[in-house]
């Protein structure tokens, strides 16, 4: 990399000269592209499978450790205006696709860094920016073309993927065992016909302290993370009927300005029986309709359900969990293929479900209510993730999450290509290709954005301790040849075809992370004052 | 790469690098110094005083750290390391403390012989893999040809290191009774003992010698009035989850009187209405309540007359555990489905005796010989309270490891001989091995060395000799197959010698030791990886800011 030591510079020209216009957009330039490059160089240590993590402690104390790029400049609270934008990168790859995030930050780097070059050439920026844009095209052209597609019921190609995603991650060990898991949960999910508005909400993503990452597992079905309410009731039925009330079951407020009054002795004794029979009438609603499971939504008003409710509920047998968060409504509703009952006069047995068992389980040192075999489920799936401590436990989750995301995208968009950098050394190549064939200033940007693709592979090799010079030579070299496959093979070392190694990531992934590296470049190039 | 640094403007500091990794293996090193030497029978004990000057004398490792307030966060993984151990097995906190700083301090020597981090961390998991299963493979004793004694010598081992140590065998039977009264069968027909439910109760004053194992169940409470009975034999008991009190009117519902007559008659209702309650529990024969709410003084009245022992303001889980063991219900209301009240003879739970007794300077209620299965209760008696803290967190440890001994049925020799046997068996596995893993896997079974090390170090006897001698037996127990049976020989830290820890009876539960190895190695994996560390600035410098902004507002004013 260049030397930063002309941002502090151009700050100091800038505050102290001012009325040197001309400069002056000239150091602003200067000044976001190596701020932005100092973000990229602080995450470029966690890319690729041999990549490291970082520890990040928070302003109030709270550490993270982490892998994801996203994650890391989201908790780095960068100051430069430009560093922001290339966080609002990060985190818009993050949206997007779900991976890839630190890739998409390095190239943005290294774009920035061929920008500057060229800029020093006397190039004016809107000239780059245009044949910026252009040179993206081309790539996701060139991109798509060596793509191979697959098919949904390959699953052992979008295990490849996921495992793929995996592989950087804290959790790299385990990805034999995430990866189809995070295949399988997002499969589930997947509404035949619908394939593009997947969403990753009808996956619940438990973490559940205690265990190591293998204990993580997938429930088909439903997991509270609370215990039974009842103090005497059922702890497990089989063929369970679930109502789900958005009511509560406890004795009704009165306004702040009314007020019962109560004159003699007698009708004391009514006001109390009447609490009673008030709440006695709804269990019995509740008993009749032949409901054995009931959950119930928290409310912050009054209690969701009563001591007394509780005591009646215990006496008819029906287990009882309460406080479930308004959020969740609808992923219970869509798992257990239910409606939520907002009254009591709709509760009736067309408005339960059921299934085949509800029990209540011991997970390390919590209890959680299991619903299993509910008759007509949605397509969702609960993951409960284990880990020994908080932070491999968070990151494990926000690994998974990369996972599932991944997974997402090969569901939006069927198609595959090699990891390992070999997707970017083949669009280095081709672009360079594209560049001879043109003449003027295009051509020398389209070399210069072609060359600093080859950051990816650059840095995967220095991250896994090889020479990086020797590394990308010899792989371009491989695929000047043909070997459009060829790719790092970090676990040993070498070159060699990299599908053969199974490292495969979904075309999207790498088409937005290039897209967005080269919008926000082309923005930040358009910046001349702040 | 610290060239960057300056540009990127982050409100903090940022450290990347090396010594990132060697600061968090210091810290992680002065961790397990601190508690180093509390491990094994001759570990000595830690004194805390905390900011307001609460003093804890304690050996547990899990409570060592948990007092220590830690500020690197890399030294709080190892805090969280301990408690782990503690939620997950209850047993050996120290010993997982001082494997996973041994593990990162083996790690970060290797780093600097320009190993990459990673080929370090997976060599360390194969590493752990292989332990784990060389342990359930060849190092396990079923428990099926242990019979009782090896289950007490199993508690007495987990005590040996504690303040009890003395008095071990008074004490390893008494857990390991406590232990037996609490078996229950869980849903699917597994045995589990749900240690929580042995009630431990500390009054000071007496010798330890003298805490006592009671069959039942000791409640720290007294009768509510000096006027009833202080013991009653066959006992009927009612456990109500709700207060015998004055009826007190909902919020919003008012009471407006215009006749002063009507007060009166207004009061005797409120009364009535509890006097009505308590009439229909003790017409069913009851002559025990126990209330987690109050009773009204007024209302005490009622059971003295019928002889009646009432008891209030009882813990909510001791009332269900003793409604669980007397077969009463535990009713948090009277009323039943027509929306009346009744107090059914069904909902009664019996017990042989309950008697108060004094002990001590407090008043112990004890309910003895429950009807519908055994439960157990230990007073612990000690010279001074932080003798009685430590001893209760001694007899959880011995608990916790009988438990896993019961549920898990298989135990492995102790005394440093686990460690040795796989740190043989490692470095053998290590030379199988021609990739950059096997230096790493070298370093793990170097690593395990270290609790024997340490054992015989606390020990005041001479640790270089002892572990080489150790390791000799493991070595030749592993090589010849007809001196397998040295493979359970251990330290015996008493006479500075090496034994057969399996005859001996020091023994540990299998998933005490494979649980720790897989929880150090996993914390000292996310220390390893770690490469860069960003220090935010805490948040209040905007506070500051928004005050000098008030305050120069109000100056402009």
């Amino acid at each position: 990399m260049t030397a930063p030591a002309s941002m502090g510079d151009g700050n100091k020209s800038r505050g102290g000269v001012v009325y040197k216009d001309k400069s002056k957009p000239t150091d602003v330039r200067h000044s976001n592209i190596n701020a932005a490059k100092a973000v990229c160089d602080a995450i470029r240590t966690s890319l690729g499978p041999r990549g490291m993590d970082k520890m990040i402690q928070s302003s109030n104390g709270e550490v993270t450790i982490t892998n994801d790029g996203a994650t890391i400049l989201k908790q780095m609270n960068v100051i430069h205006p430009a560093a922001k934008m290339l966080v609002e990168l990060s985190r818009a790859q993050d949206v997007e696709a779900g991976d890839g995030t630190t890739t998409v930050v390095v190239i943005a780097g290294a774009l920035l860094n061929a920008a500057e070059k060229l800029l020093s050439r006397g190039i004016h920026p809107t000239a780059i920016s245009e044949s910026f844009q252009r040179a993206a095209s081309h790539a996701v052209e060139i991109l798509t073309s060596i793509s191979t597609p697959i098919q949904l019921d390959n699953r052992e190609q979008l295990v490849k993927s996921a495992s793929t995603s995996l592989n950087s991650k804290v959790v790299s060990q385990q990805s034999s065992l995430l990866a189809p898991l995070a295949v399988d949960a997002v499969l589930k999910v997947v509404e035949p016909g619908r394939e593009q508005v997947v969403s990753l909400t009808d996956i619940k993503v438990l973490k559940q302290i205690g265990g190591t990452v293998e204990d993580t597992e997938l429930i088909e079905g439903l997991v509270f993370p609370q215990r039974i309410a009842n103090v005497n009731g059922p702890k497990r039925i089989e063929k369970a009927k679930i109502g789900f009330i958005q009511f509560c079951i406890s004795p009704p407020k009165t306004d702040m300005d009314h007020n019962v009054v109560v004159s003699d002795y007698a009708a004391m004794d009514r006001v109390l029986k009447e609490e009673r029979t008030y709440i006695l009438n709804i269990v019995k609603q509740i008993k009749k309709a032949g409901c054995n499971v009931l959950l119930i939504q928290k409310s912050i008003l009054r209690d969701a359900v009563s001591d007394l409710a509780l005591h009646f509920l215990d006496k008819i047998k029906c287990m009882v969990i309460k406080d479930i968060e308004r959020e969740d409504v609808e992923f219970v509703c869509k798992s257990l293929g239910c409606r939520p009952i907002a009254s009591l006069d709709h509760f009736t047995p067309e408005n339960l479900v059921t299934a085949e068992l509800v029990e209540e389980i011991g997970v390390g040192g919590s209890r959680m209510v299991k619903i299993t075999g509910a008759q007509n489920a949605g397509k969702t799936v609960t993951l409960l993730v284990r880990g020994s401590n908080k932070l491999v436990l968070e990151e494990a989750d926000r690994s998974l999450h990369d996972a599932l995301c991944v997974i997402r995208c090969l569901v939006r968009k069927k198609a595959l290509i090699a990891g390992g950098g070999s997707p970017e050394i083949e669009l280095a190549l081709r672009l360079a290709a594209l560049a001879d064939k043109k003449e003027g200033i295009d051509a020398i940007c389209l070399r210069a954005y072609a060359n600093a693709l080859e950051i990816v592979p650059f840095t995967l090799a220095e991250n896994a301790g090889l020479n990086p010079i020797q590394t990308v030579t010899e792989l371009r070299n491989r695929h000047a040849k043909g070997e459009t496959s060829a790719g790092i093979n970090v676990r040993k070392g070498t070159i060699s075809d990299i599908l053969e190694e199974n490292v495969v990531q979904p075309l999207l992934v790498t088409v937005s992370a290039i897209s967005f590296a080269t919008e926000t470049v082309r923005s930040i190039l358009k910046i001349d004052d702040i | 790469m610290s060239i960057f640094a300056s540009p990127l403007s982050v409100a903090g500091t940022r450290t990347s690098g090396a010594p990132v990794r060697t600061q968090n293996v210091m810290a992680a090193a002065s961790i397990a110094n601190i508690v180093k030497s509390s491990l094994g029978p001759v570990g000595l004990d830690k004194m805390l005083v905390d900011d307001i000057g609460d003093v804890t004398v304690t050996n547990d490792g899990a409570t060592i750290l948990r007092l220590l307030e830690v500020e690197h966060p890399a030294a709080k993984i190892l805090v969280e390391l301990a408690q782990l151990q503690d939620e997950e097995v209850g047993d050996g906190t120290t010993s997982v403390v001082i494997i996973a700083a041994e593990l990162l301090k083996n790690a970060d020597e290797l780093v600097k012989q320009k190993i990459h981090p990673t080929s370090i961390i997976s060599g360390y998991r194969l590493a752990c893999k292989e332990a784990c299963r060389y342990i359930q493979d060849n190092l396990t004793i079923p428990v099926e040809e242990l019979n009782r004694t090896c289950i007490i010598n199993v508690a007495r081992t987990a005590m040996s290191s504690k303040i009890i140590g003395s008095d071990a065998d008074l004490f390893s039977t008494m857990v390991v009774d406590a232990a037996n009264a609490i078996k229950v069968l869980d849903s699917s027909k597994n045995t589990i003992y749900p240690i929580k439910a042995v009630n431990i109760l500390k009054a000071h004053g007496r010798s330890a010698r003298e805490s006592l194992l009671v069959q039942g169940y000791a409640l720290n409470c007294t009768v509510a009035s000096q006027a009833m009975p202080k013991k009653i034999v066959h006992a009927k008991i009612a456990c109500l989850d709700f207060s015998l009190q004055k009826a007190k009117m909902k919020m919003g519902v008012q009471v407006l009187i215009k006749d002063p007559n009507q007060l009166e008659g207004i009061r005797n209702r409120e009364l009535d209405i509890t006097k009505e309650r308590i009439q229909k529990i003790l017409q069913t024969g009851v002559n025990v309540v126990l209330v987690t709410g109050g009773i009204d003084d007024l209302c005490l009245k009622y059971f003295v007359e019928s002889g009646a022992m009432a008891v209030r303001r009882v813990k909510k889980a001791d009332l269900k555990r003793i409604a669980k063991a007397t077969g009463a219900t535990f009713l948090t209301s009277l009323t039943n489905m027509d929306g009346d009240e009744c107090f059914e003879s069904s909902m009664i739970g019996e017990a042989a005796e309950v008697v108060q007794e004094r002990i001590s300077d407090d008043e112990l209620i004890l309910i003895k010989g429950p009807k519908a299965r055994t439960a157990a209760s230990i007073i612990l008696r000690g010279p001074n309270d932080f003798y009685c803290d430590e001893m209760e967190r001694s007899v959880h440890d011995a608990l916790c490891a009988v438990k896993r001994v019961l549920e898990s049925k298989s135990v492995v020799a102790g005394g440093g001989s686990v460690e040795a046997a796989l740190s043989i068996y490692l470095e053998n596995f290590a030379t199988t091995l021609s990739s950059r893993e096997q230096l790493a896997i070298a370093e793990f079974a170097k690593s395990l060395l270290i609790i024997p090390k340490t054992l015989a170090v606390n020990a005041a006897q001479d640790a270089t000799d002892l572990v080489a001698k150790l390791r000799a037996y493991q070595n030749t127990s592993q090589t010849k197959v007809d001196l397998a049976n040295l493979k359970w020989v251990g330290l015996d830290l008493l006479q500075g010698t090496v034994r057969d820890n399996k005859k001996a009876g020091v023994l540990e539960p299998t998933v005490s030791k494979v649980k720790s190895l897989k929880f150090a190695t996993e914390a000292a994996i996310t220390i390893l990886r770690i490469d860069d560390v960003i220090k935010l600035d805490p948040e209040q410098r905007a506070d500051k800011s928004y005050k000098h902004a008030m305050e120069s507002g109000e100056l402009y004013d």
